[in-house]
């Protein structure tokens, strides 16, 4: 099966005073239809590679390919674009914008698209009524729960019908009944086809992910937990 | 576009409060440009009405007292003026001048009927003169030029007069008063705010009080040719050279006769009513920058409480131009919607304005018609548009920078 993710000797540094080197030379393969789950503790690093596989932020050297695209030193609107056609994303806090209804907030992207409002709202409302979700499609996010806003944010996730949905803890805010419901969710979407990186700190979670990736100290942690260390750029 | 006019509205509307508060100040500083500017106009108006074309190019001489000596005469003597001066001045000046206007007064004349009579001032005026022009006719005609001419024994009688003798304005009209003597046909019937005093042709009074040529105190020279302050000083000279002649002092005496040109002094008044009006579209256009400065300062605000909401954006495909379209236009719907508020408010109040000055004389000497017209009121909403697109981009600029992944963060 085709990579849709494919990192080589990925490398990111803060800078500052003290520069912090956060990833270290990450080499990562995700094919299409996966559902992956990466772990790791609190400044490993796991953020930084969501937000570099989610094109939110750029990383130093080595190269990057999502579904062939090679994502290297984009301008501000093209990564937009990028964003916008290739990746869904599911946050922990849900990142719902309070003054839109269910409806349009799921519609939202499509609006980036330049798509007309009233074919944007019939495939909104289809990915509602996907989620289970058609009877709140006008009621504001402040008005749902936290199960319904989590699904409200997968339907916006996938209205663009994205090669890869990306998710940051996305049951870190939600009780375990409802954590459970959301990964059902997950695991249908996945069932379908879908590619799904799930970061996560929550080893249950992990566990329902056909693979999983630990991160430490901003490598990759191989199953036998040896590292696999970057090649020497001295050798 | 109906997209986002919808994405604005929500915005706005979520932030009601704020978006009311910062409307009004743009409201308000409009608001004050339009009663500014309209009052401005107003003064403008009544000085335009007051010193109308006919009487703004005019120069008037009086008569004077020599400063020196001349043709055999000592310094000191009395410069008199004379109705047959009039012809003269007129012969001596074609190209310029067209007319010579004069007044000459008796105190107290009775005006009789058989059965009434009033006894006021009765004053010898030319037709177009500025005092006749001060008559509003309320029945019949003003004086003409072949009342004046033909020495008619026509008489414009003031109302209150006219309702003493006659019962009524218009029942005067046609009448025969009997005045000085002689019987005088009553012309027309005007209103004053404050003269009671008759009219009749001037050459008609000079003829019956002093045989055609007595003296007068006042020679008002009309002459439209005059087209700038260059031309209102040198007609000043000749006429002072015209009058040395015919009254044979120096042309260098400035005393002879004291020459009041009432032109140049127009044009000063006109240019510093211009500077007026200068002063006050500044203060107008600082009083809604200070409305606009407002609301760049308001977008700043909601550009730094909406990073969240940019960066939710920013995540899901939207690029750096459409956050900042979206900033600007936002400010430009807020300044333009409010703007326009404060250019109605601004505008009802000065045809309110307009309603109640018309209905006062006093007033009116000073502010005529204080509106603005409606060319004023399209630049300043484009003045508006472009004031707000200004106003939102320093915030659009800030909100195009903020990086989706620092804003996401941002709670």
């Amino acid at each position: 099966m085709a990579s849709i993710i494919s990192l080589t000797d990925v490398n990111k540094t803060y800078p500052g005073a003290v520069p912090l080197h956060v990833l270290k030379g990450i080499n990562l393969e995700i094919e299409s239809g996966e559902l992956v789950a990466i772990m790791g503790a609190s400044g490993s690093g796991k953020s930084t590679l969501l937000n570099i596989l989610g094109i939110l932020d750029n990383y130093d050297t080595g190269t990057y390919t999502l579904d062939g695209t090679l994502i290297r030193d984009l301008s501000e609107n093209r990564a937009a674009e990028l964003r916008n056609r290739l990746i869904g994303f599911v946050f922990q806090s849900f990142n719902l914008i309070g003054y839109k209804n269910a409806q349009e907030n799921v519609a939202l992207p499509l609006y980036y698209q330049g798509i007309g409002r009233r074919k944007r709202n019939i495939l909104a409302m289809e990915q509602l009524e996907r989620m289970g979700l058609a009877d709140r499609a006008h009621h504001l996010p402040g008005e749902l729960s936290g199960g319904q806003k989590q699904r409200v944010a997968i339907a916006r996730a996938l209205i663009t019908k994205p090669s890869l949905i990306l998710a940051d803890e996305p049951t870190g805010a939600l009780d375990s009944k409802t954590s459970r419901e959301v990964m059902e969710v997950f695991r249908q979407l996945n069932d379908d086809g879908m590619t799904i990186v799930i970061v996560t700190h929550d080893p249950g979670v992990a566990a329902q992910c056909k693979r999983t990736i630990r991160i430490s100290d901003g490598l990759i942690v191989p199953d036998n937990s040896s590292i696999i260390l970057p090649p020497d750029p001295d050798a | 576009m109906l997209d986002l006019i919808n994405e604005i509205r929500q915005t706005l509307t979520n932030n009601r409060l704020r978006t009311i508060l910062t409307g009004i100040s743009v409201a308000w500083g409009i608001f004050m440009l339009i009663i500014l500017v309209s009052m401005s106009r107003g003064v403008f108006n009544a000085f335009e009405s007051q010193m109308s074309s006919s009487t703004s190019a005019t120069i008037e001489i009086y008569s004077g007292t020599t400063t020196m000596a001349h043709g055999g005469f000592k310094e000191g003597r009395r410069v008199r003026l004379n109705a047959r001066d009039i012809p003269e001045i007129v012969a001596a000046h074609p190209d310029m001048v067209d007319e010579v206007h004069s007044t000459l007064s008796v105190d107290t004349a009775k005006v009789e009927t058989p059965t009434d009579y009033t006894s006021q001032g009765l004053y010898g005026a030319f037709p177009g003169s500025r005092d006749l022009n001060r008559c509003k006719i309320i029945a019949g005609r003003t004086l003409n030029h072949a009342d004046n001419s033909e020495k008619r024994r026509s008489l414009l009688l003031e109302k209150r007069n006219a309702e003493l003798l006659f019962g009524s304005a218009d029942n005067a009209v046609g009448q025969t008063v009997k005045s000085m003597g002689l019987a005088w046909n009553v012309v027309g019937v005007f209103q004053h705010d404050w003269d009671r005093d008759n009219y009749v042709p001037f050459n008609t009074l000079m003829q019956i009080a002093n045989n055609g040529d007595g003296y007068v105190w006042r020679l008002s020279v009309l002459a439209p040719g005059m087209k700038d302050e260059e031309d209102g000083k040198k007609l000043e000279q000749d006429l002072r050279a015209t009058m040395a002649r015919l009254k044979n002092f120096s042309p260098d005496d400035s005393g002879g006769v004291w020459i009041y040109n009432r032109f140049t002094s127009y044009l000063s008044s006109r240019a510093g009513l211009g500077y007026l009006d200068i002063a006050i579209w500044v203060i107008g256009i600082l009083t809604m920058l200070s409305g606009i400065i407002g609301v760049s300062n308001i977008m700043f605000v909601s550009v730094r409480e909406r990073t969240h909401e940019i960066g939710i954006r920013r995540a899901i495909g939207a690029k750096p131009r459409s956050i900042m379209g979206q900033v600007v236009a936002e400010s430009v719907v807020i300044t333009t919607l409010f703007g326009y508020i404060g250019v109605v408010m601004g505008m009802a109040l000065t045809e309110v304005a307009t309603k109640l000055i018309e209905g006062n004389a006093t007033i009116g000497q000073a502010i005529q018609n204080p509106t603005v017209d409606l060319s004023i009121a399209v630049k300043v909403t484009v003045v508006l548009i472009i004031s707000g697109a200004l106003a939102g981009l320093a915030p659009a600029i800030k909100a195009t920078k903020v990086k989706p992944v620092e804003a996401l963060r941002d709670e």
